[in-house]
């Protein structure tokens, strides 16, 4: 009996399978639903992006225009917005809109872009508290259930898919006295199992990955081969791991509805139970201190400040002597004066944010530590990476905007301290954000680790399996 | 004979060692939820409660100064947790908890705990309510689905009824069997749950007894749908296999494919403006006004009090003329906020709705709908506070300008008041809304819950009588 035999019938009870057809169709249907609503959201995001884009142009060429005519003998707009004062040119009005571009494989996973900020308006004042935007304007209720997009069928309806095809794939034919028939052919019970396994996992990946493809086709995502690559290869060890566990409780020699009992349970405590627990104790071990401190602090910081303003500008000046040529530390003008009292609230919130981030560390990588648990989090995690929708693109964004924010305010506050006025020539040195997006190499070194520990999962059920399967007889 | 049947299938369940882990399971689960829900909502609202505090303090010592310079200054409020939070936490974790109310703007709320979060943690929160929804459910599944089918595949169906007992008799006892094991299991976490609410600060809710009761019930209601199900599919179905497969896809639709789907599908039906978009519109219309709203001409505002007062130059005012004019702002902008904030909300509620009516799919939206209601973290409730507080600005902001005209003459720019006129501001006291505008709001869902409850009992009692003793 060859493997050609195997599949060639395995086909034909595919075929002659109508419950198990409609299970397929449906889930294909699913899954063309799933990527329909990525690809909304996909371009409702690029909507956004290319308006902020544009309104960079837009407030860069008025202020030009204003800054020319007022060259020309005009007057300002309105004495309070005079964009010559460095405070109004690199202040709100002035200020630059730094946009991360949609993950390149959104429409595949809407991760956390619904719900974290991706642009942020640069300005002088830019400071901690400005992190705290909420993103997206979206209702709360949406964001708690969360989007039926490819990654959600993918972590939590292809396991049950999986499951649902494979969980009697040798108690069926024992139940049904096959198995003995089967086996007495020159074949082992290993390969019987594994090949029909195979042809089940050839039919489920080569539907989720066609219609994974399908989706990167139709968004561009194919700019980014090794994210694809990433994706493909995550989604095929997570049905593996699934299939290899099926595999095992099979071997184990049990009834149909015994191995489906089990099975579920096993999705049910992997998928559901253990994600859930893993983050209540990361609550309780590391609980985090709450934002509502930081509202408290900023608070008190700016009252302090504002009482003390001369005195922090001499502090000030004293930091940042390559910020004070051309001041006067004797008679500080207005700007300066308010200037010294900004950075003063600026510290305390940068105080405060790195004691929070620091618990929030701890609490992350206590959820990171335990993920192992479940394959379900590990896939979770190398699939939203893939797409660019993951955390760790959100806070590099972060992370460069607070950089870019720093040239901002270099480029600014030297004038603000000297009290000097600008003209439309410096708009040209006028500091632009452009986003170092991560690298595909980056995406793959990140995601190395839990498709690392995902493998050896699944290569640690395939061992199981494959000695139960070794001891497997046709008849009992 | 009922209670024989009551009785065997009830130490049936508790000797089945199935039975036992799974039971053990959820209801560690559930009991764990509780608490940590219960010490979070503490924590939470002992600081919330703290900072609110604070806030009042800030506002009350912020020293001399003109009245607008104060409103300006403003006050943050701080959403605070409702009693009934620890069993749901519902939207809290994606709603702001912070909004800061100064002059001239309506603020969002910031500071959603969920930002602070990573990805993993969104895809499962182990709180009472999703144990409730999803696990408890599941466990009836695995209690029931053999209940007629497993007794058919044995033959024991057919020795039963040769003995005399009626269907409906046999049904009946086999829904009170499960219920008692699953009681062994509710009832300690619902007296648990009411102990907490006793013990704890219950925060600014009415009557969280009835809230709690009403919950109860709305919960006992779909384990009660869930029941009947179970029993009609193992009176219908061929073999308990046929069953389990069945009922396992029933759980799934409703606990994980139907919420989504529905998320999607309002989406879609009722658009939301991206926050570029809103915050742009906002702009424009504060800038050049919309529709029949102008925003105020200050000449004309002036020239119309010098009409009122009968006086030529604006320094013989006997009011300051800013005063008014910045008033009149506020009412121009607030119009612009209502116009705008109100078509956002109203999208919102339409999206809620949507699913709401879409639980006739997926009896879990009209439990969750309720559940977070009745706890207090719905969205609805989010408005409420939100209005809560901008009307509090609004107030605010008229207090602070009205000292201004009517105690200091136009041009008079060192006015100034002191602690006095801070704390004649009321603080923010903020009532939830009582057990009634809740029930209101979700009589969909109410009526949606009831129908599951009405069909599910009356096919369980249909396809027992028409099931087929062998």
């Amino acid at each position: 009996m060859t493997a050609r035999t195997v599949l060639k019938n395995e086909w034909r009870l595919l075929m002659a399978d109508r419950p198990l057809k409609i299970a397929l169709g449906l889930f294909v249907v699913l899954l063309g639903y799933a990527l329909t609503n990525g690809v909304v959201w996909l371009r409702f995001q690029e909507h956004t992006v290319e308006a902020t884009t544009n309104g960079n142009v837009e407030r860069a060429s008025a202020l030009q225009q204003e800054l020319e005519a007022i060259e020309a003998g005009g007057q300002p707009s309105s004495p309070f917005a005079d964009p010559r004062s460095p405070r109004v040119l690199g202040g709100p009005s002035g200020s630059h809109t730094a946009v991360l571009a949609p993950g390149p494989l959104t429409a595949l996973a809407i991760g956390q872009s619904d719900l974290l900020p991706y642009y942020y308006d640069v300005n002088i004042y830019t400071n901690e508290s400005s992190f705290h935007q909420n993103g997206e304007v979206e209702n709360p209720l949406n964001l708690m259930v969360g989007r039926f997009d490819l990654a959600f069928a993918v972590v939590y309806l292809l396991p049950l898919l999986i499951l649902a095809l494979s969980f009697n794939v040798l108690s069926e034919e024992r139940e049904q006295g096959t198995l003995a028939l089967t086996l007495s052919q020159p074949v082992a019970a290993r390969s019987v199992a594994t090949l029909k396994l195979a042809f089940r996992a050839l039919v489920v990946a080569g539907i989720v990955l066609g219609v994974s493809l399908l989706g990167a086709l139709a968004t561009g995502g194919f700019g980014s081969p090794g994210r694809i690559l990433l994706w493909s290869v995550t989604v095929v060890a997570y049905s593996l791991f699934w299939f290899a566990l099926a595999a095992w409780v099979n071997a184990l020699g049990r009834s149909s509805a015994w191995n489906a009992t089990v099975l579920v349970g096993a999705w049910l405590v992997l998928v559901v139970v253990l994600p859930a627990a893993i983050n209540a104790a990361a609550g309780l071990l590391h609980p985090l201190p709450s934002r509502v401190e930081m509202v408290t602090a900023q608070r008190e910081a700016s009252n302090d400040a504002v009482n003390r303003r001369s005195e922090l500008l001499a502090r000030y000046l004293e930091d940042h002597p390559e910020m004070a040529e051309g001041v006067v530390a004797d008679e500080p003008g207005l700007g300066a004066l308010s200037w010294a009292a900004t950075d003063a609230v600026n510290g305390r919130l940068e105080e405060v944010a790195a004691e929070h981030d620091a618990r929030r560390a701890e609490q992350t990588a206590l959820v990171r530590r335990y993920r192992v648990l479940s394959p379900a989090l590990l896939a979770q995690e190398a699939l939203l990476d893939a797409a660019g929708t993951g955390d760790a693109r959100f806070a590099d964004f972060q992370s460069q905007v607070r950089a870019f924010a720093e040239r901002w305010r270099e480029f600014f506050v030297p004038a603000i301290l000297a009290d000097e006025q600008m003209n439309a020539s410096v708009l040209p040195n006028v500091p632009r954000f452009g986003l170092a997006d991560e690298e595909s190499s980056d995406v793959v070194r990140r995601a190395a680790v839990p498709l690392a520990v995902l493998g050896g999962l699944v290569l640690l059920v395939s061992a199981g399996a494959g000695v139960g399967l070794g001891r497997v007889r046709g008849a009992d | 004979m009922i209670h024989h049947i009551v009785r065997k299938e009830f130490t049936d369940m508790i000797r089945d060692g199935r039975f036992r882990w799974s039971a053990i399971l959820v209801g560690s689960l559930l009991l764990v939820s509780l608490a940590h829900g219960w010490v979070q909502a503490r924590k939470a609202s002992q600081e919330l409660t703290a900072a609110q505090a604070t806030a009042r303090e800030h506002w009350e010592t912020q020293g001399e100064k003109n009245p607008h310079s104060a409103a300006h200054y403003g006050v943050y409020a701080f959403k605070p947790r409702l009693a009934l939070s620890f069993v749901d936490e519902g939207v809290d974790p994606f709603t702001g908890t912070s909004v800061w109310l100064e002059a001239h703007r309506q603020n969002d709320f910031l500071l959603r705990p969920a930002q602070d979060a990573t990805a993993a943690q969104r895809i499962g929160a182990l709180t009472a309510a999703q144990v409730l929804q999803h696990l408890v459910p599941l466990l009836i599944i695995l209690l029931t689905f053999g209940a007629f089918a497993g007794e058919r595949e044995r033959g024991t169906l057919r020795q039963l009824l040769a003995t005399g007992v009626g269907w409906r008799e046999l049904a009946l006892g086999k829904a009170l069997g499960a219920s008692g094991a699953l009681a062994l299991l509710l009832v300690p976490a619902a007296v648990t749950g009411a102990a907490a609410l006793v013990v704890a600060n219950p925060g600014p809710t009415a009557s969280p007894l009835a809230r709690g009761a009403v919950l109860a019930g709305a919960y006992l209601a779909y384990f009660v749908v869930f029941l009947a199900l179970s029993l009609a599919v193992s009176a219908r179905a061929r073999s308990s296999r046929t069953a389990l497969v069945f009922l396992l896809a029933v759980w799934v639709v409703n606990g994980l494919v139907a919420p989504r789907v529905a998320v999607d599908l309002s989406k879609r039906v009722y658009a939301t403006p991206s926050a570029f978009e809103f915050a742009r519109t906002v702009e424009r219309e504060m800038a050049d006004g919309v529709e029949d709203i102008a925003p105020p001409d200050r000449d004309e505002s002036t020239e119309r009090l010098l009409a009122e007062y009968g006086v030529e130059r604006v320094e013989d005012l006997p009011i300051n003329a800013v005063g008014v004019y910045l008033q009149e702002s506020e009412e121009f902008s607030n119009r612009i906020f209502d116009r705008n904030y109100g078509a956002l909300w109203d999208a919102f509620r339409r999206q809620g709705i949507l699913q709401e009516a879409l639980a006739a799919a997926a009896p879990s939206i009209a439990v969750r709908t309720l559940s977070m209601g009745l706890a207090g973290t719905d969205v609805e409730q989010h408005r409420h506070f939100a209005e809560t507080a901008e009307t509090y600005r609004r107030d605010l902001m008229r207090q602070m300008n009205g000292d201004m005209t009517e105690n200091s003459l136009t041009g008079d720019f060192t006015y100034a008041v002191g602690a006095e006129l801070w704390e004649s501001v009321p603080p923010l006291e903020y009532e939830a809304p009582p057990l009634g505008w809740v029930l209101g709001n979700r009589i969909l869902s109410l009526a949606v819950l009831g129908a599951w409850l009405a069909g599910a009992v009356l096919l369980a009692s249909a396809q027992v009588r028409r099931a087929e003793v062998a």
